[in-house]
Parts: structure tokens; C-alpha cells; sequence
């Protein structure tokens, strides 16, 4: 026994180094003659490994049991354990979900709510082109409907009749007026401010710029005087004071206004924004400004736009006047080189004249 | 996780750095930093505060074991890490209990760790048998060979504290300590 422990003692300082040279020999030689020896040092060499281990082991759990003596922990059990409530339970476990499907939630929202706007904008641009759609007809609408219920006897039958109004660009009976009041039309009539009617017919239509030139074609027509107004070759301004004569109804009516814009119908260029309070019927009506200058010709107006028409600018008028044989107009003949008779006359003087040579179209399909 | 604690949390690198140089002050942060981590994760999952720190402080070793080996390669942040380990044993100790273990409630990702936890097994049965040894050693033995190869305190002190007459003596006792503590760690 007592040799066990010194046996023990010089292995333990054996291995750890601490034998002089000779006893180092001597030890390693008593090692090698006897293998119980040997044994008893590899044995408590890993013994001395597992102890190293194990201590180290022991060391760092005391050192975290210390840190951890430092951590309130009921503190924190209590904040983080399970909640009595389960919406707190509930909220905790999910809480990364439930932010992510907050976020989802908010953008969806937004993105519907943006995609909403943009319908809606659609929608009003859907309304919008309806509008222009119902414009293009209302562009044509004005015609006047007129209800032919007496038949005069000798004539036929005519159900349906429109009207529209016209001017003279000749002496000798050529009468222009917009396209879309004589489109389709079976027969044409035209009526002068005395109430003589005479039959006309379509000599040129433009259905690029809705112009039609009709020329009366009835024996009792009798040639006009000189035609009293002339033509505006330099485009008008905004602000310009013009009117025109019409027939919405079965008597010429003057409607006066203003050039408000220097373009028509959703930009249209051949056209001029005027405001005059048109009405269905005034169609095809002379265009005049103060010194009896034919600016345009009212062809239509915006549904929306309360008491705004368009006119067909004045240059399209020599356009279409070019395009019909020149010697068929005669010498008296509308043009843009002559001063206009109306010229310096006041408004109602102006009318006086101008009435002969405006006539209501009286068209029947 | 309060403010304080979640102010002072490590990067990574310092904690592997920290723990290479032995920094007491390293680890004391790495292991408050991540601690109501897992006692959340184990109090919602059948626990209480004593297996958390059970878990947890064994998850502390493993790391820190395999930052010391050398090899540790930071595949994920030390959180995840931390977490899966601690969810792996956390798993364990919950089927050789026979306690619940439906539905484990998640609080972070989960990193594969399967190999770590059972390395740390297998070592820890060394150290099981090793205390265990202890144990049977008895007083005043134990205390002897704990002071002198756990807390490194010189013979000098040992011979004080027990009251040995010199320190012949007390190294007589701790070895004859020693060789019975062997005999009992080398048992069947």
C-alpha cells in the first residue's frame, strides 16, 4: 500500500514533468521491465486527461452558474412564459407572422385601393369618350328635327324632315351649308327669309371638312344681288365679337358671342371654338364677324359645354368653292378680295342685308 | 428581451475571438445575451426556469467546447445556433421524459445540429461517471481532490484547510484519495 502511493506519487510528477534526468531514466526503466507499472502510468495518464476535462467542465459551469446568478429570471419567466391570456400566447408565437401579414395586409389594401383609382380614372375616361361619341353625334344633331304633320296636298307624304341653315356664295343660286344636314337626304328644299321655298340639289359635298354646295335649281329663282359679305382670309382671334343667323326655327335667329378658342372640336384645327348659344337647326349658318367677314361656318357643338358651338373656319369655304367649276358661280360670286358691303354698317342694318342671302334648308328622307 | 440585456449582445466574431482568449467578460455577455431566448422557447414548451438554464448552459458548452477545439465554422449567426442546439436537447430531454412533445412551439430558425449535441453526449457520460465517482468518494476526499484539481489550490492551502501537520501528510491523503477515486472511475 505504501509502495502504491509512492508508486503514484512519482508517476503523477512523471508525467507532469517535474522528475530529475536520472529519476526520469530510472522511472522509464522500471517501466519497461514491469508492464504493471507501464499499465498504471497510461491509466493514470487518462486518468488525469478525463479529471482535466472534467475540471475544466466544472470550472466553466460554475463561471455560467455565476453569470447566471446575475440574470433576473423570474423577471423574465414572467414576461416571456406563457401568458394566461391566449391572444398574448397567440400574439407572441406568431408575432413575426402576424407582421408579415400586417405588412401583406397594408399593401394589399393600398394596392387595391390604387388599382380602384386607376379604374376609376378609367371610368372616367370611358365616360369621357362616350361623351366624345355622343359629341360626334351631337356635332351632327344640329339639324332640326321637324315634324311635317300637314301635308300639303300635291307633295308627297313626308314623314321625316330635317332642317338645317345656308348661305349664298352666288348670285346665281349657290347655297353652302354643312354636309351633315343634307346627308341622306331624298329631297332638298331651301326657304328664304320671305318664306319662298326652291328645290336644290347637291353640286359638291367635302365630308372631310363637312361642307356641301348646293345650287338651286327652281325656274322662279330670281339671282340675288351682290353677295353683301366677304370672306376673312387671316384666321380670327380669340375674343372676336361674331354672330351668326340661323334657323332653329321657322325664323331666322341671331345668336352673338366671342372666337373662345382657335381650335374646335377635341383640337380640331379646321374648326373655331365659338360662344354662341346654337341650336339644332343653326347648323350650316354663316359665321360673321362685325365688318361682315365670313369667319367660319357653324357646323356642331359640345353636349357638355353649355352655349359653345363650332365653326368651320372660313378657308375651307374657298377650298370647296375652288373645287366646283369657277365659271358655274358666275361673276357675283362670294370671295375673299372684295370689302364687305356690311362694313361700318351698325348690326341691325347688317341683318337687313344679310337675311336674303341666308335660307333654311329644309331636307326630307 | 429587455433593452439592457439586448444592448450589450456580442457580435459573433467577438464572442469566437472572446471565448479563444479565455475572456471571462466574453462569455459573461455571450450568455446573457441569448438567455431569454430560451427560456421563452422552454417555458412555452413544458419547462421552467431551471431545465432553461439546464439547456441553455449546456448549449454555452457545447459552443464554447467547439470554439475551443478550433474547428467551430460559423455556418449561421451564434443566435440560431444557440437556439437549435438548445432545441435539439431541449427535444431530447422532453422524449426521455415522456413529456409532451406534440407541438413544439418556435421562436427562431433552426439550424441542424444533430451531431454537436451528440458529441457533447457522449463526453458528457465521461464527465457523468467522473462525478459520479466523486460522489462515492466521500468526505473528506472529495473536497481534497476537488480543491486540488478542479480549484488548483496548492497542498499548501490544502494542508491548512484540513488541518494536516504538514503537507506530507495531506499528500498522502490525497493520494490515497486518488487511488480510490481511480479504482471507482475505472469500475465496470
Amino acid at each position: 500500500m505504501r509502495n502504491d502511493l509512492e508508486l503514484d506519487a512519482i508517476i503523477e510528477d512523471y508525467l507532469l514533468g517535474k522528475l530529475n534526468l536520472q529519476e526520469t531514466e530510472a522511472f522509464e526503466q522500471l517501466r519497461r521491465n514491469d508492464p504493471t507499472v507501464d499499465h498504471k502510468v497510461v491509466s493514470h495518464k487518462f486518468f488525469m486527461e478525463s479529471m482535466e476535462m472534467f475540471a475544466a467542465q466544472v470550472r466553466l459551469k460554475e463561471q455560467l452558474n455565476s453569470i447566471h446568478a446575475e440574470i433576473d429570471v423570474d423577471g423574465l419567466a414572467s414576461k416571456l412564459g406563457p401568458h394566461p391570456s391566449r391572444v398574448v400566447q397567440l400574439w407572441r408565437k406568431h408575432k413575426s407572422v402576424i407582421a408579415v401579414a400586417a405588412s401583406f395586409l397594408v399593401l394589399s389594401l393600398v394596392s387595391v385601393y390604387s388599382i380602384q383609382h386607376n379604374t376609376k380614372q378609367k371610368e372616367q375616361l370611358v365616360l369621357l369618350s362616350n361623351q366624345v361619341n355622343r359629341a360626334i353625334k351631337t356635332q351632327n344633331s344640329l339639324i332640326r328635327k321637324i315634324n311635317n304633320t300637314n301635308t300639303s296636298p300635291g307633295k308627297p307624304a313626308v314623314q321625316n324632315s330635317f332642317g338645317g341653315t345656308g348661305f349664298a356664295i352666288s348670285t346665281n343660286g349657290y347655297i353652302l351649308t354643312n354636309l351633315h344636314v343634307i346627308n341622306g337626304a331624298d329631297s332638298l328644299y331651301v326657304q328664304n327669309n320671305k318664306g319662298e321655298s326652291f328645290k336644290v340639289k347637291s353640286i359638291y359635298t367635302d365630308p372631310q371638312n363637312d361642307i356641301a354646295i348646293l345650287k338651286i335649281s327652281d325656274k322662279n329663282f330670281n339671282h340675288l344681288s351682290a353677295i353683301p359679305y366677304s370672306i376673312k382670309k387671316n384666321t380670327s382671334s380669340i375674343g372676336e365679337i361674331v354672330y351668326t343667323l340661323g334657323y332653329p326655327k321657322d325664323d331666322a335667329v341671331l345668336g352673338e358671342g366671342y372666337v373662345s378658342s382657335k381650335n374646335g372640336f377635341i383640337g380640331d384645327t379646321t374648326q373655331y371654338q365659338v360662344s354662341i348659344p346654337v341650336n339644332p337647326g343653326n347648323s350650316g349658318g354663316p359665321l360673321l364677324d362685325s365688318n361682315g367677314n365670313l369667319v367660319g361656318i357653324i357646323s356642331g357643338k359640345p353636349d357638355q359645354t353649355e352655349g359653345a358651338a363650332f365653326a368651320i373656319k372660313s378657308k375651307y369655304i374657298l377650298e370647296a368653292m375652288r373645287a366646283i367649276p369657277q365659271d358655274s358661280l358666275g361673276s357675283s360670286k362670294l370671295s375673299s378680295t372684295k370689302k364687305s358691303l356690311l362694313s361700318g354698317l351698325k348690326r341691325t342694318k347688317q341683318i337687313e342685308k344679310l337675311q336674303d342671302y341666308v335660307f333654311m334648308i329644309k331636307v326630307y328622307n | 428581451m429587455n433593452n439592457s440585456l439586448k444592448s450589450s449582445v456580442p457580435t459573433d466574431r467577438e464572442v469566437i475571438l472572446g471565448i479563444l482568449n479565455n475572456s471571462e467578460d466574453t462569455l459573461n455577455k455571450l450568455y446573457k445575451a441569448y438567455f431569454a431566448m430560451v427560456l421563452q422557447f422552454i417555458l412555452n414548451n413544458n419547462g421552467d426556469e431551471d431545465d432553461a438554464k439546464d439547456v441553455y448552459q449546456e448549449a454555452i458548452i457545447i459552443l464554447y467546447n467547439k470554439i475551443k477545439e478550433g474547428n467551430f465554422e460559423l455556418s449561421s449567426k451564434l443566435k440560431t445556433y444557440i437556439y437549435s442546439v438548445c432545441r435539439r436537447i431541449w427535444l431530447k430531454k422532453l422524449s426521455q421524459s415522456s413529456r409532451k412533445t406534440g407541438n413544439i412551439n418556435d421562436y427562431e430558425d433552426v439550424f441542424a445540429v444533430e451531431e454537436d449535441v451528440e458529441e457533447h453526449e457522449e463526453k458528457d457520460l465521461q464527465f457523468v461517471k467522473m462525478q459520479s465517482a466523486l460522489d462515492h468518494l466521500g468526505e473528506p476526499c472529495k473536497t481534497i481532490i476537488q480543491d486540488f484539481y478542479i480549484h488548483s489550490l496548492s497542498m499548501q492551502d490544502i494542508c491548512e484547510k484540513f488541518g494536516y501537520t504538514n503537507t506530507d501528510n495531506a499528500k498522502t491523503q490525497k493520494y490515497k484519495c486518488l487511488q480510490r477515486l481511480k479504482k471507482i472511475f475505472f469500475q465496470p
